[in-house]
């Protein structure tokens, strides 16, 4: 183990100085030293390095961090990992300063008549539990939900989804992975019935042609980005910047395009119109490995509360789709996209030559989309048309935001229609499910409730009275936030919040929890290449702080669930993960044992024999593969991946006369989310000290804005007064602008639409309508 | 005739089996076609250590001619200030004109070789990884000086250097008292006039700094020592 070797070598270091000194002074009787021997000693002790995953994104960087005394005092990264190869990014290397801001929260408080009063962490979670069951008796079981995150560690979301789902009996269970990933899973069920990439990183290693969609991935990716710029200097691939502003990535890229916003679904058909018409298609790997279907249209946007949809596939064959293709002809297309013909067609060339592998990025620009599935599915359909993918450098990828929505939130399934292995609505999921969780088969509900902007509404409307928000922060986060939070603040419901620094959603708790942060506690992250890593607990978490884990055991044991929670303190985790394992007992899921990720930095699922499977689908590299052809993607009955037809469509909202500007959100670099960690880490601050609005130049010109001057933002939701930042780090295209979301003084979640993706759920953070004045 | 007939039809039947059999590959052929596989196998690692011990030995020369500017010398203090904790990137001191730069040659320009900057009355010093080009993901400019909220976070003290400091005898070469991880090339901060003055070495050209310096303390892995059977453990 990590731990015990350190102590060793720290051991054989002292002996080895001690017994050099003895030796020379024996030796050479009038040597001087230095230093007092004790003092040479001391010194030599150094830090102890241990290894964990980031805290932040979701590329899943492996750090080695230095304590001294109990405390994280340096970081570096961590050279043996394939993942990061020793680099970080300015958040990473700084990851540790964010458990030290002086507003930590220590002591759990409890709302009584408006005052917070501290109170002890028995207390204040027997308060929980108590509450909890009031309003199961009152309101049933329905009214108690979980909103989580994909910061929870594989532990935290276990348990909660056990609880939840297996004890109490209800599937109101999200996260704000709904609010972040939930495309692109929708987009890897529909395609290849199986959720998370085919390949890995190493396809970096592998690609000639990079394709950036809507992914600012020099500040969002940073260290893979790296890793694209690295290869560029070793092998000169082409780095394609594919996007609706203009930003650091652009100027790194080879070729910045940019396309007005919503139109990348008729630019990602018009690439596979120009790989058809050209006979760029691969016709074997098409014939043996694919289907063709085409879906619902006309959706909607899921504006209304209790809004349904439900897809419906109907099979089509490829001359169909060839004649579905047809409208989209690079020149039709360049008219709507304001992407020219030229441009389209190079695109379509770097797919279609058959020496060049290609590949995809994409992150928040395809899935907050209110056609995010689809987008994904279209860019799935350049890679299967090709047959550029499961293997070496071909590879589309989806990438994550969060350290561990993949590994808690898509693999234990902390999704309201999901069970760690498979859905609700299945059977024989059900009964694996309730078979580990030793609960009764009828305490799981088939019935899928709420995603998590239909849990929010339910809790303004009072269908949902409890909710218990862990690692996340909705009030800040949530669109048309202003609907969102008055409707938590209404009287009649009771809002625990488990987090480690006061935000914008403890203000609306009625019991604050204090949370033993990451590596204040043991447990997992799995990033965006299906590695799933461990760390220790390197550090005591401050005062009362508890993990998520725990908190949600001593809660379950509260509420008479003490067989199902088990669990000893010491070994919890190890417990808990053995557990799990076993609802992925297969080998297209299977976990590696905790042995094995405690021993290297991650271990890439499904890991059968001992080996981690880097390319999926691909009988070559993967065990799982049984048709006997190069190629089997076994999600789907058939063993064939599925070609979809799907349109442009208009989005829910667009610029008109009086909001005449498109609203684009997200990040930064230097900050991460809704800035509650990054914020507090004084480097990170002094860079990006608050919020701004990007405006083009040629629109600050007429509106005579220029950089710092106070500008007022107003959607039909909201409206917000912001600096302005012109020609700055990014640069929106004419009539559009772009704010981050990370201060929580400058809520730009007030304006957003809370319209979303009708097959994931997912809202469109990326699209809406706002005006713009000077103030 | 009969005979002719035999031999033409022979070579028919060849040329049709050979026509298959081509086809047959070719269409196999296709599906690899655009998955040439396994002939890049190479990994490019981004940090082995030391493999940047040697990258401005061409510059150890000049360095060693270059008179000291006493006016202009950085003093280790002002190499920490501005690092997070010793070891940690540090960060921009001086205003960046172009915010949406990811770094690379505007910043090369100045740290890639180094030299004295009139604007800012001092020499840039000197990149030990100049390979990396999205500068700006770990290097940041400090905007303000205020706190969003403050911290409690201790900075440890940065190894100690002078004479003896890392010295296992009177005089003798000092061992290496940080990790050389990113910063593997050691003339570009111990070497020429942005070197801070306390660590900079008397002999650039000689090069090979590590054939008399090597790291010590907890900078290498331990792994005990061999004992083979014959002679007992």
């Amino acid at each position: 183990m990590y731990n015990s070797l350190t102590d060793r070598r720290n051991f054989m270091k002292k002996m080895a100085t001690v017994s050099a000194m003895t030796a020379a002074i024996a030796l050479f009787p009038d040597i001087l030293f230095s230093g007092e021997p004790e003092k040479l000693l001391s010194e030599s002790k150094g830090l102890d390095w241990k290894r964990s995953p980031c805290r932040f994104c979701g590329v899943g960087c492996s750090l080695l961090i230095g304590i001294e005394n109990g405390r994280a005092v340096a970081v570096r990264g961590d050279p043996k990992s394939p993942v990061n190869r020793g680099l970080c990014c300015v958040k990473g290397y700084h990851s540790i300063l964010s458990m030290y801001a002086a507003d930590r929260l220590t002591k759990p408080l409890v709302k009584k008549k408006g005052e917070y009063v501290e109170t002890s962490m028995a207390e204040a979670l027997d308060w929980v539990a108590f509450n909890m069951k009031q309003t199961i008796e009152t309101y049933g079981k329905d009214a108690v939900s979980i909103y989580g995150s994909g910061q929870w560690t594989i532990p935290d979301g276990y348990v909660a989804s056990k609880l939840f789902k297996g004890c109490i009996g209800t599937n109101n269970v999200e996260c704000n992975a709904r609010l972040c990933m939930a495309t692109a899973v929708t987009g890897f069920l529909t395609s290849f019935g199986l959720d998370e990439p085919m390949g890995c990183y190493e396809d970096i290693d592998h690609a000639d042609v990079f394709v950036l969609w809507g992914n600012n991935m020099a500040e969002m990716h940073p260290v893979l980005f790296s890793r694209l710029l690295d290869q560029r200097l070793r092998r000169g691939v082409t780095i394609i910047d594919f996007a609706t502003r203009t930003t650091r990535t652009s100027m790194a890229a080879d070729k910045s395009i940019l396309f007005n916003p919503q139109t990348d679904l008729a630019v990602a058909n018009a690439i596979c119109y120009e790989i058809v018409k050209n006979n760029w298609v691969n016709e074997v790997f098409v014939n043996r490995h694919c289907n063709f279907r085409k879906g619902l249209t006309q959706m909607g946007y899921g504006l209304e509360d209790h809004y349904r949809f439900k897809e419906k596939a109907e099979k089509i064959d490829f001359e169909a789709y060839k004649k579905f293709l047809a409208n989209y002809t690079a020149e039709k297309v360049a008219k709507l996209s304001g992407v020219s013909a030229k441009d389209i067609k190079y695109m379509a060339a770097l797919y279609g030559d058959p020496n060049k592998r290609v590949m995809s990025f994409w992150c928040m620009g395809m899935n907050q989309h209110t056609r995010g599935t689809w987008i994904q599915n279209l860019v799935y359909n350049i890679h299967l048309l090709t047959g550029k993918i499961s293997s070496p450098g071909n590879s589309p990828f989806s990438l994550t935001g969060q350290p561990s929505a993949c590994g808690t939130t898509r693999e234990v399934g902390t999704y309201t229609h999901r069970l760690p292995h498979g859905v609700v609505t299945d059977e024989g999921d059900r009964a694996l499910a309730a078979k580990i969780w030793n609960v009764p088969v009828e305490n799981i509900s088939p019935r899928p409730t709420y995603h998590a902007v239909e849990m929010f509404r339910a809790l303004d409307r009072g269908d949902i009275r409890f909710m218990w928000i862990q690692v996340t922060n909705p009030m800040v986060t949530m669109p048309k936030l202003n609907r969102y939070r008055n409707g938590a603040e209404k009287a009649g419901r009771f809002i625990v919040v488990s987090d480690v620094y006061p935000t914008p959603t403890t203000d609306i708790a009625d019991v604050i929890l204090p949370a033993a942060m990451w590596i204040e506690r043991e447990g997992m992250y799995g990033n965006s290449e299906r590695r799933t890593q461990y760390f220790e607990q390197m550090v005591e978490p401050p005062g009362e702080a508890m993990s998520d884990t725990w908190q949600l055991i001593e809660v379950a044991r509260r509420l008479g669930f003490k067989a199902q929670f088990y669990y000893e303190k010491e070994t919890h985790i190890e417990e808990i993960y053995a557990e799990y394992r076993q609802h992925h007992d297969n080998e297209h899921h299977n976990m590696a044992p905790l042995h094995t990720l405690r021993s290297q930095p991650g271990v890439m699922w499904p890991y059968v024999g001992g080996k981690s499977t880097k390319w999926r689908y691909n009988s070559k590299y993967d065990p799982a593969c049984t048709n006997g052809e190069a190629f089997h993607f076994y999600g789907k009955p058939d063993g064939k991946a599925i070609i979809w037809q799907r349109p442009y469509e208009s989005p829910p909202e667009s610029p008109d006369e009086t909001y005449p500007y498109w609203l684009c959100t997200g990040r930064v670099l230097e900050h991460w989310h809704s800035g509650s960690m990054t914020r507090r880490i004084p480097i990170l601050h002094r860079a990006m000290p608050h919020g701004y609005v990007e405006l083009n130049i040629a629109d600050a010109k007429r509106l005579q804005i220029q950089t710092g001057d106070e500008v007022k933002l107003t959607s039909r939701r909201g409206e917000i007064i912001l600096p302005a930042a012109v020609n700055q780090r990014g640069l929106p295209a004419p009539m559009q602008v772009f704010v981050p979301f990370f201060d929580e003084d400058m809520l730009i979640n007030e304006l957003t639409l809370d319209a979303f993706d009708p097959i994931s759920k997912q809202p469109d953070y990326k699209k809406c309508a706002v005006s713009v004045e000077k103030v | 005739m009969k005979k002719r007939l035999g031999i033409i039809s022979l070579f028919t039947l060849l040329f049709v089996v050979f026509i298959a059999i081509w086809d047959y590959s070719y269409r196999t052929g296709l599906e690899g076609a655009a998955t040439p596989e396994g002939e890049n196998d190479y990994v490019s690692v981004v940090m082995p250590s030391e493999k940047g011990v040697f990258r401005r030995g061409r510059y150890a020369l000049d360095y060693a001619r270059m008179p000291i500017d006493e006016n202009h010398q950085r003093s280790l203090r002002d190499y920490y200030k501005n690092r997070a904790f010793p070891g940690g990137p540090p960060t921009i001191p001086h205003p960046v004109s172009d915010a949406r730069s990811m770094g690379g040659k505007d910043c090369l320009q100045c740290h890639e070789n180094g030299g004295f900057v009139p604007k800012w009355n001092a020499y840039a010093p000197v990149t030990p990884h100049p390979e990396l080009l999205s500068c700006r993901q770990c290097h940041v400019v400090q905007k303000v000086q205020t706190l969003f909220r403050a911290t409690n976070f201790k900075k440890i003290p940065a190894p100690a250097v002078g004479a003896g400091a890392n010295s296992a005898l009177r005089g003798s070469p000092p061992g290496i008292p940080h990790r050389i991880q990113m910063r593997e090339n050691c003339l570009a901060c111990h070497a020429g006039p942005s070197a801070p003055r306390e660590i900079r070495t008397s002999h650039p050209q000689r090069i090979n700094c590590m054939q008399c310096h090597v790291p010590n303390k907890e900078l290498t892995a331990d792994i005990g020592i061999f004992k083979g059977k014959r002679y007992g453990g």
